[in-house]
């Protein structure tokens, strides 16, 4: 069997780390911060303790983080074609995270006199409202220069992180961090998922071994 | 400079549900068979339980950078660059990420245009094909997957010449619901067949159930998709080959018509030619389409098997969409079997001459979206905040659809043809869909998100949605009706046993030899033709 999928040795230099420089401190607790208003804590578990930042700094450290290995073990190395079009658009992402987290202390200071991260949640709501509706008022001028007939359904993914704003990335991947499997660096110790309710996997490689079974969760009336 | 491999009697393009049956049937029958498959084959322990890479990253399916798509809902309109209808593009294809709805269409599918007549601004045609023809294939194949559902439990099943295989699946409460749902209407209900084993069956034990199945691989091989079934016993005959990473994009000809060889594109962007005395494709509708419009020559100006003019053309996706309901006394856990355990309803299958549309399709219990935390909701989510993840916790485990799958009139203008502009990662042209819905599509589909909203309110859904269509987005990843079946080679592309009325040597066994496309999951019907079609060519050609 072969994949194009992985291949067997890296073709990323080791100049990666030049490629993708990691979030500065600010920007990191800034973005933590907002995401902890995405995903509030209260007596249950948020966006803080599951460590959303930190699936973020996995994410945005380049194309080898990109496919968790099935069995938890690590991580899957893209073909070369697939490292390229991964490459470019990590970059982007991390671009929008820098810009964004500019424009968050600007706008901070504008309303409230502090940068972001220095504010009181209700304030740090206000700033995140402004910056939803200016990019939703970007994204409605957007889209009447576009092609009219691109209209989001409710059951089509119409998300696409390729060309989305710092706002939606904001929302997207806060929820991503926060439920998605450990391996990505979110979702702590799974607080995400017993937070909603969903009865995961002890572990990706139970899933791999058929050790993993929803059976308890059909029809309790259902003999089997 | 293309390197010339060495000459073989059988290529088969693609290696997925209808490649691998016509693989599976054609060695077990003694034959050498080569399959070019443009992906990889992936092992079992390449798929796994993982939300964000499968549903969020494209893991199973086509890149959208590598390989886009456009589309426009008409002529007059420029495409623009939309994933469409995306499907694995590995050995599997379909059958590596499906839940595994297995449901048949009914006799009156094979003969829309005879009950129906000409509808205004529709290609209707009847199948040249009757039912009754058709059918010992359905159980070919459902006992060749160890199909687990219940003959006679479906009140409006045309007649069947075999029991299914195994028994149904244990019920899920959403499954449950459902059929309480259709009991207080007085609707029948019934488990929805599927590609999975309730038992052991053929040395493969029980599909394990978890939650991570619709749009995720099987890592057990205990679901029935190709890759644990078809693939394996062609494998087993020591006559089958498959290429991966092999791009073919273009057929060559000689002056006789008949295809000498394919040219591919290895995983290096090096060409290849592989020549070949018989030709299957088995790619699916966009793609079959688009090598044939691809394959120009002096020859054949307007691409190969294409003296119809009909390549492309009569493009059909059904489209998914549903009523969603929240129950607010009852946990459901929507996820659990991944969300597709199920019961199914053909109430509002067929025409109902009180309506002022025709057709219909299949309805059935689901999950309110992916069934999985990061990507499930319902319209009134709000978008962030305590607010949003208060609704998660009250919500995710309370919601469900019932989802309904619109059978859309064919049109000559609904197709896939090459794009002018915009091109893949290898050059190619990519495929531009042209697809608007008829006024019928509208209608139908609207009837029955309508009818699904009655069953989940009559079932106890507390709050209730319909997600009425506008448009057609490509969104069941279903694809129809490109390279047409019909007796006459002036309004079809491959005749009743999908040759190529063109060319000698040329046989699709995917879906895009549909003629109408039924108001049901593809898959079963389309391994249903490959098996038909495949056993006709054994029979008659000797290679």
């Amino acid at each position: 069997m072969t994949t194009s999928k992985a291949s067997t040795s890296s073709s990323l230099p080791d100049r990666a780390g030049e490629a993708f420089p990691a979030l500065s401190e600010h920007e990191q607790s800034t973005i933590q911060a907002a995401m902890n208003r995405i995903i509030p804590s209260t007596d249950l578990p948020g966006a803080e303790e599951a460590r959303t930042i930190d699936w973020l700094n996995v994410y945005l450290s380049g194309p080898s983080r990109v496919w968790a290995r099935p069995d938890g073990s690590g991580f899957v190395t893209l073909s070369v074609r697939l490292e390229r079009v991964w490459h470019e658009r990590i970059q982007r992402l991390r671009r929008v995270y820098g810009a964004g987290v500019a424009d968050l202390d600007a706008q901070a200071r504008s309303l409230h006199g502090a940068t972001f991260r220095d504010l009181a949640a209700p304030a740090q709501d206000d700033v995140l409202g402004v910056m939803e509706r200016d990019e939703e008022a970007a994204k409605a001028r957007a889209s009447s220069e576009r092609a009219s007939f691109v209209v989001a359904r409710a059951n089509s993914n119409t998300f696409d992180e390729r060309t989305a704003g710092f706002f939606d990335l904001l929302v997207v991947h806060t929820r991503q961090a926060f439920y998605s499997d450990p391996v990505y660096g979110g979702n702590t110790e799974k607080v995400g998922w017993s937070s909603i309710g969903f009865a995961g996997p002890e572990s990706m490689a139970d899933v791999v071994a058929g050790r993993y079974s929803t059976l308890p969760y059909f029809d309790e009336e259902a003999t089997t | 400079m293309t390197r010339r491999t060495e000459h073989v009697p059988l290529v088969i393009i693609g290696g997925g549900a209808s490649g691998a049956t016509a693989a599976k049937l054609l060695t077990e029958a003694g034959h050498q068979v080569l399959v070019l498959e443009r992906g990889p084959w992936l092992s079992f322990d390449e798929f796994g339980g993982d939300e964000l890479a499968n549903v969020n990253r494209n893991y199973l399916t086509p890149d959208p950078d590598l390989h886009p798509r456009t589309f426009r809902p008409t002529d007059d309109l420029d495409a623009v660059v939309q994933e469409y209808s995306p499907t694995p593009y590995m050995v599997g294809g379909g059958t590596t990420h499906w839940a595994g709805w297995v449901p048949r269409m009914l006799e009156s599918d094979f003969r829309q245009r005879s009950i129906h007549g000409e509808v205004d601004g529709a290609s209707l045609v009847d199948w040249p094909i009757s039912f009754a023809e058709f059918e010992p294939y359905y159980s070919r194949v459902e006992q060749a997957l160890g199909v687990s559902g219940l003959g006679g439990a479906n009140k409006f099943e045309s007649a069947r010449s075999a029991p299914y295989p195994n028994p149904p699946l244990p019920s899920t409460r959403y499954g449950r619901r459902f059929r309480l749902g259709c009991e207080r209407m007085g609707w029948n209900s019934f488990p929805m067949p599927i590609a999975q084993l309730s038992q052991e069956y053929q040395g493969r034990r029980a599909t394990v159930q978890n939650a991570f199945v619709h749009l995720h691989g099987d890592p057990t091989g205990t679901r029935s998709g190709v890759l644990s079934t078809f693939i394996p016993d062609a494998h087993r005959t020591g006559r089958l080959t498959i290429r991966t990473g092999c791009y073919v994009h273009h057929l060559v000809t000689d002056r006789t018509g008949k295809i000498t060889s394919a040219l591919y594109y290895d995983e290096d962007g090096l060409e290849h030619e592989q020549s070949a005395d018989f030709f299957i494709l088995a790619s699916n509708a966009i793609e079959s389409a688009r090598l044939l419009l691809m394959s120009t020559s002096p020859t054949h100006p307007d691409g190969l098997a294409n003296s119809s003019g009909l390549v492309g053309r009569n493009f059909t996706t059904h489209e998914y969409t549903e009523a969603l309901g929240v129950f607010e006394n009852e946990i459901l856990f929507p996820w659990a079997g991944g969300g597709f355990i199920t019961e199914c309803s053909y109430e509002f299958y067929e025409a109902d001459v009180s309506q002022p549309f025709i057709g219909g399709g299949l309805i059935a219990a689901g999950s309110a979206g992916i069934p999985l935390p990061i990507n499930w909701g319902l319209p009134d989510r709000p978008r962030w905040g305590q607010a949003m993840v208060d609704y998660d916790r009250e919500f995710y485990n309370r919601a469900m659809s019932a989802g309904v799958i619109l059978s859309d009139l064919p049109q000559a203008s609904n197709r896939v043809d090459l794009d002018p502009a915009v091109t893949d990662d290898w050059g190619l042209p990519v495929a531009r869909i042209t697809q608007a819905p008829h006024a019928n599509d509208i209608a139908q589909a609207n009837h029955l998100v309508d009818r699904a909203a009655d069953i989940l309110s009559a079932a106890g859904a507390t709050k209730v949605w319909t997600n009425h269509i506008h448009e057609l987005t490509g969104n069941s990843r279903h694809q129809h009706g490109t390279l047409r079946m019909g007796d006459d080679p002036a309004t079809s592309v491959v005749d009743r046993w999908s040759r190529a009325h063109d060319v000698p040597n040329l046989m699709v066994v995917d879906g895009s030899v549909f003629p109408t496309p039924g108001g049901v999951n593809p898959t079963l019907t389309i391994m249903a033709n490959a098996w038909r079609v495949t056993e006709q060519l054994i029979r008659t050609q000797h290679t």
